[in-house]
């Protein structure tokens, strides 16, 4: 049950990390987008169409920016999707930061970021810029114990 | 209509040469689910993150109708052996 106290307190400092460390607009934290009734003209225009940046750019950033970079199905709170859900669930287990991006609300992100790991499905989880996998890999190297020394190194590293 | 199981079964089969092979469709019927358990010769000396993107390869032309792919086991058939042998020694596992 501890667990569920610290599902808290890591939703809420991933929030902050969320938007204060991304500077394309998160989506996450609009709710104007997760509004059913919002038509498509209405929604918030698509930053990344004007920034010049380009989508591949923007991966390659969040990978190196961000220790530990969740793509995924919905949100952390909200996952929409069990696998998702399940990648997300295996790194609350540890004390350390996770940033992510819903690529639901983004299909060109979407795109972008299959082609940068070459790798089919979502979620896709990052650890310091080294593409690990989905949610079976994650939730193997939690199993065997292998994700708890990465992350440690991870950690000492900072 | 989507993927069947078999089609699955099949190029897997015929790209990885596996020793035993176990395709669940999770999907309802839909064909865009499955799970799969996987053990061949060709992940010797390979990471899981390599074994993994094997498969996906050798599901390339059905990925595109399948939304979700999960490899519960890709193992070598030395290792499969070891599962087998826990498994056995503790049924409760």
């Amino acid at each position: 049950m501890a667990t569920m106290l610290f599902k808290g307190f890591a939703a809420r400092s991933l929030t902050t990390r969320l938007t204060s460390s991304c500077y394309y607009g998160m989506r996450y934290s609009s709710t104007v987008s997760n509004d059913p009734d919002s038509h498509d003209d209405f929604k918030p225009a698509n930053k990344l169409e004007n920034s010049g940046t380009s989508l591949s750019n923007i991966v390659e950033q969040d990978v190196k920016d961000n220790p530990i970079m969740v793509y995924m199905k919905g949100v952390p709170d909200f996952p929409q999707c069990g696998f998702s859900a399940l990648a997300v669930r295996v790194l609350k287990q540890y004390d350390v930061p996770i940033s992510t991006r819903n690529i639901l609300e983004d299909p060109e992100l979407k795109n972008a970021v299959k082609a940068f790991s070459h790798w089919p499905t979502f979620p896709q989880i990052f650890i310091k810029g080294e593409f690990i996998g989905g949610s079976d890999i994650i939730l193997n190297m939690h199993q065997t114990g292998e994700l708890k020394e990465k992350l440690k190194d991870d950690v000492s590293k900072q | 209509m989507g993927v069947t199981k078999e089609q699955v079964e099949s190029s897997l089969n015929s790209k990885l040469n596996p020793s035993h092979i176990e395709v669940l469709d999770t999907s309802g019927g839909c064909g865009a689910s499955f799970v799969v358990e996987i053990v061949s010769e060709q992940f010797e000396g390979k990471r899981l993150l390599e074994r993994h993107r094997m498969v996906n390869a050798a599901l390339e032309e059905e990925m595109k109708e399948i939304h979700a792919l999960s490899v519960k086991k890709a193992v070598t058939p030395e290792q499969w052996k070891k599962l087998q042998e826990s498994n056995q020694s503790n049924p409760a596992a």
